[in-house]
């Protein structure tokens, strides 16, 4: 057994006490950014960049590494207790993580999401470490005209997402594509909705218009609907998760863990779209798709394993092929490169001492994190008893530290909380967020590869269905559309 | 007594001050990027910083602020609104700081800035997969004329300096090409990769690092007026006989109007960073490839570098006016 030979040997210069102290740094530091709103692993790895001149290479490669996948661990924290999104891929565990604490299951909710992620994290990173570089060259195959399939399966999928009337689910998927049509157009150069401003040449951001629409919209529905006191929690009568909820959030992770997988080794996916599709997949096929946004542990479960096993899985082809998914990779491959190492198709047989030793890392970091997570449940979930006259003062300046921290621009400060007050007005009229935000995730994606496949193809539609993913992921969405158009018409969207 | 206490307190404050002016700098220094973390010039940035901590001495610290955005424009015009007091540099990056203001108007133009000298010249290229038809530029130059808009070529988008040299090509070479933008150049790596498109523009510094990995990269010819340090192998597209020039420019600026003294420790940091055995050992492991000029030759280079843009802009405009 090769791997196993490789992995022991990884295990090796991991558990070196040096590595594995900066292993827990890492860690520890990842989950501490991940809880604070806004302020993300990418700011803080550019932050120690230039500490880690001065470290082998294989430890700093640890201690970034565990910053990341940390912080995805403590970005669900804040989106469970506040309904306040700590990273953009824990967007979905607001809707039935916060349901869950208000209804007294706090502690449940970050349990679940801690173990879902240790689940999915060492799933994921027994497939690095078996098959990391052969998935990595099937995954440069998908092409602009694949990724288009895939994002209108996406896309059909969003409209699941919203739990009442599906003309407003449309509505807000609509919305959000034509939000995410502000800026500079990528293929022409033309700015489009930007009224002259500088600040809007590339177009909203993600953080701002999710920080708004659920952190903000949260505390002015909670403070309205209760003359200003904020609403109280449900007293927490058990801490930790039932036998109930493991059984139900198992199968959840399970399916997170695989759908975050496949979709974090292509370059052109990202975490927060693998969350999104988790909670559409999870919702879909539940006998009680009615409940969610209403405190589903399945909600929770699937999206948290679901966003971990993505930011895992994205080491695969930032390792085996050099190509950076976002931008923390590229500050990783910059780390490497400065210690003179290429990261590349070579790097595993020219570095297996890095290679094996940061795969072994990354097991022994999500021990660590489940180790630590899980004892400060007990102290978050007392963080709820603040009364909320005290505790939302408070989000609210981390909500704008957090935002402003992202690009260093007051400009989007403003656009969150102008997406606060928009929120609240959609709330007021029954419409959801999260279609919306799955638009706009979606829409520049799916619109800059379609342009894309079509100026490479040179305006032949025909390679569509030529390709074999693209027509399979089509025939898919056409069954999708269908399976959730015919049922839902005849009942449960009643609301129509 | 307390008359006394009054003047003592006075002169302590006095006496800080001056001496606050006398040693720059008193605070940390910050140095904007234009681009987000993470890319190259972030990346030269964080590497740049550490060694002008070490030659401003004492116990300066430089902070790199990245305000991203707009192609660089916002980072640019923070810089050049800022105030000229020594506690705000910047890079500044061709072909974009001439480019933005040519094609709009802007509240900055390299002339906003003093410069302090500039430390890295990456060449663009054309490259492509190990696998390609093209073997040589005189192979792609003879099919795109025969098959007019069927070569793909990715570039980081509209008026990048990988579009500007796809342009100077078509017009040097006579050919027709597709333009195929992408927002950054790990995505023009990966279609390359992936067989998706036939010719990768991109930076020869980012190529050969590639070709380094391990990754199946040709590099057909590099743009710049000479072979750059870093592919000494490579040819330049004037010895294969193509009229063409394309580079991208990273520097280090201040607001316009330093107090001479800090502007002349500032000047000395860049020139002994530049110098450094150590600063340039790095320098060549991210594959940034090394050009280092002083103020008065900075400013001729980009001169010269703005007058071709404008020839270019009146005759083919990269983007819509």
């Amino acid at each position: 057994m090769d791997v196993l030979n490789n992995l022991v040997f990884g295990f090796g210069v991991a558990l070196s006490p040096e590595n594995l102290l900066f292993c827990f740094l890492g860690t520890f530091l990842g989950t501490l950014i991940g809880v604070l709103p806004g302020l993300g692993p990418t700011a803080t790895v550019a932050m120690l960049l230039p500490i880690t001149f001065y470290l082998p290479p294989v430890t700093s490669l640890i201690m970034l590494a565990g910053i990341f996948y940390g912080s995805q661990y403590g970005g669900s924290t804040t989106a469970i207790l506040v309904k306040l999104p700590g990273e953009s891929s824990s967007v979905m565990t607001c809707l039935d993580g916060y349901e869950m604490a208000r209804q007294g299951r706090a502690g449940a909710a970050l349990a679940i999401a801690a173990l879902a992620s240790l689940f999915a994290g060492i799933v994921t990173t027994l497939v690095i470490a078996v098959a990391g570089p052969p998935l990595a060259d099937i995954a440069i195959l998908f092409g602009p005209v694949d990724y288009v399939a895939l994002l209108t399966v996406g896309l059909i999928g969003a409209v699941v997402l919203a739990g009442g009337s599906i003309v407003k689910a449309v509505a807000m998927v609509l919305l959000g594509l034509l939000l995410g049509c502000i800026g500079t157009d990528l293929s022409s150069g033309e700015k489009r909705y930007t009224f002259d401003l500088v600040v809007l040449y590339d177009g909203l951001g993600f953080v701002p218009l999710a920080m708004g629409m659920f952190g903000i919209t949260e505390i002015i529905a909670s403070l309205d609907e209760t003359g200003g006191r904020g609403r109280a929690m449900a007293s927490i009568a058990r801490l930790w998760p039932t036998k109930e909820d493991f059984r139900r959030s198992w199968p959840a992770a399970l399916r997170g863990t695989l759908l975050g997988g496949a979709l974090g080794i292509l370059p052109g996916s990202s975490a927060t779209l693998s969350s999104f599709a988790s909670y559409a997949l999870e919702k879909r096929i539940s006998d009680r798709p009615q409940d969610f946004g209403k405190g589903m542990v399945e909600g929770v479960a699937g999206p948290e394993a679901s966003n971990n096993a993505a930011a895992q899985a994205c080491f695969i082809p930032m390792l085996s092929l050099g190509v950076p998914p976002n931008a923390i990779m590229a500050l990783m491959i910059g780390a490497m490169m400065i210690q003179g190492i290429q990261p590349g198709p070579l790097v595993i047989s020219s570095q297996p001492a890095l290679f094996w030793g940061m795969i072994a890392s990354m097991f022994i970091g999500n021990v660590l994190l489940v180790l630590l997570n899980l004892p400060l449940i007990g102290l978050w979930v007392r963080l709820l008893r603040v009364p909320y006259t005290i505790l939302f003062p408070i989000i609210l300046v981390f909500c704008a530290l957090g935002t402003y921290s992202l690009n260093n621009s007051v400009f989007e400060v403003g656009i969150m909380a102008a997406f606060g007050v928009i929120g609240y007005v959609f709330r007021l009229t029954g419409c959801e967020a999260a279609p919306l935000m799955l638009g706009f995730v979606v829409g520049p994606m799916l619109e800059e590869n379609l342009r894309r496949s079509l100026v490479i193809s040179q305006g032949n539609f025909m390679v569509f269905v030529q390709s074999p993913i693209s027509a399979t992921l089509f025939a898919l969405s056409a069954a999708l559309l269908l399976l959730m158009l015919v049922p839902s018409l005849k009942r449960k969207r009643e609301v129509l | 007594m307390a008359k006394l206490k009054w003047f003592a307190t006075v002169m302590l404050v006095f006496g800080l001050t001056t001496s606050a002016q006398a040693q720059y700098p008193a605070k940390p220094i910050e140095m904007i990027v234009a681009y987000s973390a993470g890319g190259v010039t972030d990346l030269t940035a964080r590497i740049v910083a550490s060694f002008m901590e070490k030659y401003i001495g004492g116990r300066t610290k430089i902070v790199v602020v990245n305000r991203p955005g707009a192609a660089g424009e916002i980072g640019f015009t923070a810089l050049a609104e800022a105030k000229p007091d020594g506690y705000t540099i910047g890079f500044i990056n061709t072909p974009t700081i001439l480019s933005i203001p040519i094609e709009r108007a802007t509240k900055f133009t390299w002339k906003s800035y003093d410069l302090l000298g500039n430390l890295v010249d990456d060449p663009s290229g054309f490259s492509v997969h190990k696998d390609s038809q093209f073997r040589t530029l005189k192979e792609l130059q003879a099919y795109a004329k025969a098959n007019p808009g069927t070569v793909t070529v990715g570039t980081t988008g509209v008026g990048s300096d990988d579009h500007l040299a796809m342009l100077a090509f078509q017009r040097a070479a006579g050919v027709k090409m597709t333009h195929v933008p992408y927002a950054g150049g790990s995505m023009v790596r990966t279609a390359v990769l992936g067989r998706h498109i036939a010719v990768a523009s991109i930076n020869i510094g980012e190529a050969m690092q590639y070709v380094a990995s391990g990754s199946p990269f040709v590099q057909l010819a590099q743009a710049g007026a000479m072979r750059s340090s870093v592919a000494p192998d490579v040819p330049t597209f004037k010895e294969l006989g193509f009229d063409m020039e394309s580079n991208a420019m990273r520097g280090v600026a201040a607001p316009k109007g330093l107090p001479p003294e800090v502007r002349k420790i500032l000047e000395d940091a860049v020139t002994k960073t530049a110098a450094d055995p150590e600063f340039q050992a790095k320098m060549a492991a991210t594959f940034s490839p090394m050009r280092y000029l002083p103020p008065a030759e900075y400013a001729v280079a980009l001169e010269r570098a703005e007058q071709l843009l404008q020839k270019l802009w009146s005759e083919e405009p990269w983007s819509p006016k």
